[in-house]
């Protein structure tokens, strides 16, 4: 009993309860399942020829356009959630009071990072009668769907803990939110274009100097930080051809899966931003050298 | 139970708090006066562990504030002047969700809420929405959620700020309630007659210094020997203000206009002493009175530019 009290966390139960009494939410998971289920529908509309029969084979590329369209409205709507958590209650003027009770700085980032993203997987998982689309037809095996939602997993927690530093560091909700978007969708451009970047001036160089052999993997290391590309590993598909040459060679043992890289990455990126949000969200800051307390 | 030891703060070039050290017992009601930016928001929030000093010390129970500020918050109940609070949560809810802050077990919150309720008069709002209580409800309500650890002293910045004069008298006899509970409170205000009813000891702050500092009979007594006098010219008003600046009993020489404002510490016959002098340097008086008003009116004149 007493370990299950040290890891309840008022903070997170309360979000929670105040997440669900405001009119927006209904109203989001409507809209969420709406955008979702209509592309879903009209790619099955559109396959069977409307009204004819479906092509079982095409269930993969309805799979691939699901999953894919959800990672985008995760990436969309994240930001959005996390990037306001710490401010807005900075600007509600109640972080003051929760940093003067026992609630400790962990307890309350941890908490608002969950209680926002729990909205978010309360939304994944609603989608989840949409899949059941393609398991009517088949040719999709549920090790892909578990990998894609553990995919959806890792990229919110991720995004997530951007969004709380963010939140953390800046004052205004407007400004944060608005920088988590900038950085979440500069992220999404930038490694690849940094991965095509790359790959185009090894080329330069290994024309310019005659070099022979195998093609280095750096350019699919920074595709592999990318979450489109990350996911599109999961149907092995994407810009992944040295990873996958390099799999079948004597290098074998280095040749890490683009989605495990990608977890690996979020996983310290998370990692990262929740402790620098937990360190700053500190009034007082820790010095290790303090003397004991001396006084009345 | 609560000591301040050379406390300064600054922010930029800006120094909040110059070298403040005061001492409060346990069981006192302590009054922090003074004007708005005088520093007394910033010596409460550095109580409240929100804080950290430039330099200087302050402990609460014994513990200082920045080595153990979880030891110092379960000895405390902060309300800071500007507060919010959660709209959607209803005015039960919002004190269980302190209480589960604090730790404090359900059973033991479901027995302390409606006493706190009570005891703040708001029983009949247990399960009204925080957004639909008035303002003077909702500062109510957050000294309940001071309350709800039972601390043994309470830091209130500005309670009564923004009230009407109903609220403020109802949180005055909340006050009185919670003093005669034994806690050690810390209230600010810069409306000196009404700390000096619940207050066993004021401490008067102007520019980061205490300018004063003791039980409220002696600061009465104080400023009862100390007048404030206003005298109007019609002309050289530069020389009136470095005559009076000569003068032993006058200190706090300002001007205001036509008129010359000054602290005076004599008695009538020496009031009588300085109106002469001032006729015999020639200079042009056309009024001579002592200022009229309340007790914080004539507070704040005499405590005017001290520390600048």
């Amino acid at each position: 009993m007493n370990v299950l009290r040290r890891f309840r966390n008022p903070v997170l139960m309360n979000e929670l309860k105040l997440r669900m009494r405001t009119k927006r939410s209904p109203w989001i998971i409507t809209l969420y399942l709406l955008v979702l289920g209509t592309v879903a529908l009209t790619f099955v509309f559109l396959m069977t020829g409307a009204g004819s029969y479906y092509n079982p084979n095409e269930t993969r590329e309805l799979f691939m356009m699901l999953s894919l369209m959800q990672l985008a409205m995760i990436c969309f709507v994240v930001p959005g959630l996390t990037a306001g958590v710490i401010s807005g209650e900075r600007e509600r003027q109640t972080l003051s009071i929760l940093l003067t009770t026992n609630v400790s700085a962990t307890k309350l980032v941890l908490g608002k990072w969950l209680a926002s993203l729990s909205f978010m997987s309360f939304l994944v998982f609603a989608t989840i009668p949409l899949y059941a689309i393609i398991f009517l037809y088949g040719g999709v095996s549920p090790a892909q769907l578990l990998q894609v939602f553990a995919f959806y997993v890792v990229t919110m927690l991720g995004l997530g803990s951007i969004g709380v530093l963010l939140s953390t560091l800046i004052k205004r909700t407007g400004i944060a939110t608005v920088l988590s978007y900038a950085l979440v969708f500069g992220y999404g451009v930038g490694t690849s274009v940094l991965a095509e970047v790359i790959r185009e001036f090894i080329r330069f160089q290994r024309n310019a100097n005659n070099i022979t052999g195998p093609f280095p993997v750096w350019p699919d290391f920074f595709h592999s930080l990318n979450p489109l590309f990350a996911m599109m590993s999961i149907f092995e598909e994407g810009p992944f051809r040295g990873l996958r040459r390099m799999a079948g060679s004597k290098y074998a043992a280095l040749a890490l899966d683009p989605y495990a890289i990608y977890c690996l990455f979020f996983a310290v990126v998370t990692i990262i931003c929740l402790a620098l949000s937990i360190y700053l969200i500190k009034p007082v800051k820790p010095r290790w050298r303090r003397k004991a307390a001396t006084g009345e | 139970m609560i000591k301040i030891d050379k406390l300064r703060k600054r922010y930029g070039k800006m120094e909040a708090l110059k070298g403040l050290s005061l001492e409060i017992d346990k069981g006192t009601v302590f009054g922090f006066v003074g004007p708005n930016g005088a520093g007394k928001s910033t010596s409460m929030s550095i109580l409240a562990t929100l804080l950290e000093p430039t330099s200087g010390k302050a402990y609460v129970g014994g513990y200082e504030v920045t080595s153990h500020p979880r030891q110092v918050r379960k000895l405390i109940g902060y309300m800071p002047d500007f507060f919010g609070v959660y709209d959607n949560l209803t005015a039960e809810e919002y004190l269980d969700f302190y209480g589960a802050n604090y730790d404090i077990p359900v059973q033991e919150r479901r027995q302390i809420i409606p006493q706190l309720l009570e005891l703040v008069n708001l029983s009949h709002k247990r399960d009204a929405y925080v957004d639909s209580l008035s303002r003077g409800m909702k500062q109510r309500l957050g000294l309940a959620r001071c309350l709800v650890h039972n601390p043994e002293v309470l830091i209130l910045d500005e309670p009564a700020s923004g009230l009407d004069p109903r609220a403020r008298i109802e949180l005055r006899e909340i006050l009185k309630e919670l003093r005669d509970m034994g806690k050690t409170i810390i209230i600010s205000s810069h409306i000196l007659p009404e700390l000096a009813e619940m207050c066993d000891v004021i401490g008067v702050i102007e520019e980061g210094n205490l300018i004063a500092f003791g039980k409220v009979e002696e600061i009465y007594a104080r400023m009862q020997e100390k007048r404030v006098l206003r005298i109007r010219l019609v002309d050289r008003m530069e020389d009136a203000l470095t005559h009076l600046k000569q003068q032993p009993l006058v200190s706090n020489v300002t001007r205001e206009g036509n008129w010359a404002v000054v602290g005076f510490s004599g008695d009538d016959q020496q009031q009588v002493e300085l109106l002469r002098s001032l006729a015999l340097a020639g200079l042009p008086v056309a009024a001579f009175n002592e200022a009229e008003g309340n007790l914080e009116e004539i507070f704040l004149e005499i405590t005017k530019g001290v520390g600048s």
